[in-house]
């Protein structure tokens, strides 16, 4: 119990970790002469923050000292989530909950994402946050297979679950309740080529060099679409483990796999590039027509005021993969009732709509409050594809693998 | 008084022959804390699986043709004929580590090719702008990667300024984005200022009064330079050289944003591997990109440590003006081959710089504008206090690159002059001094985020450290190698009876490499000291790993999160990085001045 009041309050109240911060100093004559000349710098930071005119978190921590009755919680993200130079749904968010709850929002944006509370969980650090908003099944997958105890509990009681679309829920042990969706699909510049419609059609010769992707084993958007051709063409039993059981593919034939269509693809001079920032960048620079990205595109293209004919959305084979967000209560949290809130609070009808628009994406409920015109420009497949936690579930890293072996091959 | 005063003094000289060993003992304790320990807690995974200690990891990737191409079939057992008839032939297996270390193999070429004409205009001539010009070389140096990759698709891309020249000159268009080429020119981008640096700062040592002697005895201005000034810059050159193998070898965003995955690298594996949470693989592949990080770096050392450079720095070869005092062959000619360096560097560095400060000022529609900048000012006015703003990343950089710089370079002057001593187990030193150059950065990261951030329990108590202070150690201590690296092949050369007849004259160690040595070597203290800068306000991956909380985020990370659909926010804020960066070389290099000791 003391364990866990002081636990919260070193969270809230930054002074603390700066206190345990010098103890190791203490202990470690050379982090001593650091901490000596550093903590100034300090100083000067929150001197600055103070500054800044937008003093929400200081004083939320200076009421922390002062025996608080407003509890804290604390929700980790991933960064774009809070902070990206268009637009993000985080300071919505957190104004909008502090005035409809008598709580206080933190943020936390650790930058190895979810596997941060992987390492600390491992290390016996304490979790110190009280749900993860932006889990995907693949991250689900790769957190229970790391880990032997459960990093994340179950939802339990979260009212507006009922709402979500039955195809989203991604979780068979029902710990992440998914909030949004977002779709991965080509966007191809319209003036100067026209994008085929099918897989089989980024193959021709028309197309030689004309599709840019990302490295599946860096980049979600590249991921997904390597995902999107296993579930088109199957994986050939590659991660069958020697029990020649394959994942049958949509296109029917089982003597084709993802690997094959990928070799024809590379014959083909497609590009894989780093991340989404390097091949969306080569693709505006015009480098290449056709880019693998997201299916809102238009929407930010209309923010910016930009041509649409150079931004148009093609959903191969009618399909487009599937990527739902996921929000999860650590099981370690000191706040859980007020974390179920939070996500029932993230499901409400008006917040769905204002998480859509605000992180670009689609609700993962139905009754949103929509735009009427929102689906003019972000653009929703006729046939959402996406893997289960149990087909994702041992064998994601072997089709990634097989595919870096066969690519590379150098 | 007198008593007490002599007790003081008595003190003070008792502390001024301890120096040494304290600041030693410190500079272990900053590099146990914020690289060993840290980076062991990850590296340890490749022996340790489930608690049970195994090679079969290191097995497994010795012999697997993947990474290890033609000679994993010579680990795994095959004849050495067989292997070497597959090497020989054209369809041969390089293997990812193979292909990794040709690859920083052509980029090193590249780099020095390109640095040391560089070297030879700054270090031989004289002209306006040249000690401003001097001080920027570093600047390619901090770049962060994405602005590198925006810069490059600008400039040599499809629809590039590179094109559009050659066009306009009547040339064939040429296709280098996506190549091996682009990559090695990204590579040389980074590296060829390092080389150029590092040349310079030799070249500028060599003594002009040996030169003469050398000519007077009749040796002719060819003769001279291979004789006498080669043999005083190339131990520099050398250095450079490794540094950039090092530094490709373990290559990571820029080699799949220019060129694909292709030409996938180790570290590119190793930060997949780790963000699946892979970490026995990650950690082999760490193991072996360190053995040959650090083979290369002792090759090297042992190289070094057999040239004595002699007498240097006395008074330095006189430089020569720009313009050709008299139209001869001889001061035509080498003037003609700089004039011809000066077009390739512009295409190289420059163009890609000029593109980036275009794409700051072009909005979505092509035309000119300062939106992007209006972006950075409403961010700093309006953005939410958890959000990433300018000014503070600006001022962070700042201070912690101030205070690395200031940690790095006692940390590299004590190694230095540890290093330059002959005794058994120096090849050891060597190595654990040099080792935070060679390790990969992202297991580093990792490796601190355990250390560190969440510590170390002792006796009940959590024992972690993140925050400003965190970064700053953890900045010097990549960065210190610099200064090791610049400072001791000139304290090597040093004339040992100098020291001995400061020691003979009752000064004790410390006083003698504060007043003799160091000032005698002053201008590698000032060349590492920008090194060390530089490597602050570049680093990444430890920053945003220690930086809890918003409070502590520097410019390289605020340029990432600027990045969206439009470059424009970011770009601009690698603008700003860049101005204050180069403004920065230059304060550093006019504090620490022209002057030297004798």
């Amino acid at each position: 119990m003391t364990d866990d009041e002081s636990r919260t309050r070193r969270r809230r109240a930054r002074p603390h970790t700066r206190r345990r911060f010098l103890t190791a100093a203490g202990a470690a004559g050379a982090v001593a002469l650091a901490g000596c000349s550093a903590e100034q710098v300090d100083d000067g930071g929150d001197g600055g923050d103070g500054g800044g005119g937008n003093g929400t978190d200081d004083g939320g921590s200076e009421s922390g000292d002062g025996g608080d009755e407003t509890p804290t919680l604390t929700v980790a993200t991933y960064t774009n989530f809070i902070d990206a130079p268009s637009v993000s749904p985080g300071e919505w968010l957190k104004g909008e909950f502090e005035s409809r709850y008598d709580a206080t929002l933190e943020w936390a944006t650790p930058d190895n994402e979810v596997n941060y509370y992987v390492e600390r969980a491992a290390s016996g650090a304490g979790i110190d946050a009280d749900l993860y908003v932006g889990l995907t099944t693949e991250d689900l997958v790769r957190v229970d297979g790391a880990l032997d105890e459960d990093l994340f509990a179950e939802a339990g009681d979260v009212d507006g679950r009922d709402a979500v679309k039955e195809g989203l829920r991604f979780d068979p042990f029902e710990r992440a309740v998914p909030f949004d969706t977002g779709y991965v699909s080509l966007v191809y510049d319209s003036t100067t080529t026209e994008a085929p419609e099918t897989f089989d059609g980024l193959l021709d010769d028309e197309q030689a060099g004309a599709l840019i992707a990302q490295n599946p084993g860096g980049s979600a958007t590249g991921r997904a679409f390597l995902l999107h051709t296993i579930s088109r063409f199957g994986d050939g039993g590659v991660a069958s483990d020697g029990d020649g059981e394959a994942v049958a593919g949509g296109d029917g034939d089982p003597d084709y796999d993802y690997l094959d269509y990928w070799a024809e693809l590379q014959a083909n001079d497609v590009r894989v590039l780093g991340s989404w920032d390097d091949a969306y960048a080569a693709w505006s620079e015009g480098e290449a027509p056709i880019v693998v990205s997201y299916s809102t595109d238009q929407v930010f293209a209309d923010m910016e005021g930009a041509d649409l004919q150079k931004h148009q959305i093609r959903f191969l084979n009618d399909q487009a993969y599937a990527n739902p967000e996921g929000m999860a209560l650590f099981a370690d949290a000191d706040e859980p009732d007020l974390a179920r809130e939070f996500m029932s609070f993230m499901l409400e009808p008006d917040v769905q709509g204002e998480i859509a628009q605000r992180n670009v994406a689609f609700p993962s409920t139905d009754g949103a409050e929509l735009p009427s015109d929102y689906a003019e420009l972000a653009k929703e497949p006729a046939d959402p594809v996406t893997f289960t936690y149990d087909e994702l579930q041992g064998s994601v890293d072997a089709w990634v693998e097989a595919w870096e072996r066969q690519y590379a091959g150098n | 008084m007198t008593d007490h005063d002599g007790r003081l003094s008595r003190l003070g000289n008792w502390a001024e022959a301890r120096a040494l060993t304290a600041l030693a003992v410190l500079t272990s304790a900053a590099l146990v804390v914020a690289f060993y320990y840290p980076t062991a807690t990850v590296l340890i995974e490749a022996v340790v699986v489930d608690g049970a200690v195994t090679l079969g990891a290191f097995a497994e990737v010795l012999t697997d043709p993947f990474y290890f191409g033609e000679l994993a079939r010579l680990l795994s057992g095959e004849s050495p004929v067989a292997v070497a008839r597959a090497l020989l032939s054209p369809d041969r297996r390089l293997g990812i580590v193979g292909f990794t270390a040709y690859q920083a193999v052509l980029s090193t070429v590249a780099s020095v090719a390109l640095g040391l004409p560089a070297a030879y205009l700054l270090a031989r001539f004289e002209f306006p702008g040249r000690r401003t010009l001097r001080s920027l070389t570093i600047v390619p140096f901090v770049l962060p990667s994405i602005m590198v990759a925006v810069g490059f698709v600008a400039t040599f891309g499809e629809n590039g300024t590179l094109n559009a020249a050659l066009t306009t000159l009547g040339l064939p268009r040429v296709e280098l984005m996506f190549t091996l080429e682009a990559v090695v020119i990204a590579h040389a981008f980074y590296n060829a200022p390092l080389v150029a640096r590092v040349t310079t700062a030799a070249w500028e040592s060599v003594d002009a009064s040996a030169v003469e002697t050398a000519r007077s005895l009749g040796a002719g201005p060819v003769r001279a330079f291979v004789d006498v000034v080669a043999p005083q810059v190339y131990p520099a050159v050398l250095t450079g050289a490794a540094l950039t193998f090092v530094f490709t070898f373990g290559t990571f965003p820029i080699v799949l944003a220019l060129g694909g995955f292709e030409l996938v690298t180790v570290e590119v594996l190793v930060y997949r591997l780790v963000r699946d949470l892979s970490y026995a693989e990650a950690a082999v592949l760490a193991i072996i990109e360190l053995a040959v990080s650090l083979g290369v770096l002792l090759a090297y050392l042992r190289y070094e440590a057999r040239q004595s450079t002699g007498a240097r720095g006395a008074r330095p070869l006189p430089r020569r003006p720009l313009s050709p005092p008299a139209a001869t062959l001889r001061e035509l000619l080498p003037r003609a081959g700089l004039a011809a360096y000066g077009v390739v560097a512009g295409v190289v560095f420059l163009a890609p710089i000029a593109s980036m400060v275009l794409a700051s000022v072009t909005g979505g529609d092509g035309a000119l504008t300062l939106d992007h900048y209006r972006f950075l000012v409403e961010r700093q006015q309006t953005g939410a206090a958890f959000q990433v703003r300018p000014w503070p990343a600006i001022r962070n950089s700042l201070a912690f690159a101030t205070g690395a710089t200031l940690l790095a370079l006692p940390m590299g002057v004590v190694v230095a002059v540890l290093t330059t001593r002959r005794y058994r187990g120096r090849t050891l030193v060597d190595a654990a001094a040099m080792a935070p150059l060679a390790v990969s950065g992202i297991i580093v990261g990792l490796g601190l985020l355990r250390g560190l951030v969440f510590g170390v329990e002792i006796g009940g108590w959590r024992i972690a450290a993140s925050g400003a202070a965190a970064i700053v150690v953890a900045h010097a201590v990549s960065g210190y190698p610099f200064v090791v690296r610049t400072v001791s092949p000139g304290l090597a050369g040093l004339d040992r009876s100098l020291v001995e007849s400061a020691r003979a004259l009752g000064a004790s160690r410390a006083r003698v490499i504060r007043d003799v040595e160091i000032p005698l070597v002053w201008p590698a203290v000032v060349a590492g000291a920008a090194f060390a800068f530089a490597v602050s306000i570049g680093e990444f991956t430890s920053t945003v790993v220690l930086a809890t909380g918003a409070d502590a985020y520097t410019m390289p990370v605020a340029i990432e999160r600027f990045i969206g659909r439009r470059l424009g926010p970011a770009t601009a804020m690698g603008v700003v990085l860049l101005v204050v960066t180069g403004v920065s070389f230059v304060v550093i290099e006019r504090l620490g001045g022209d002057h030297r000791g004798l």
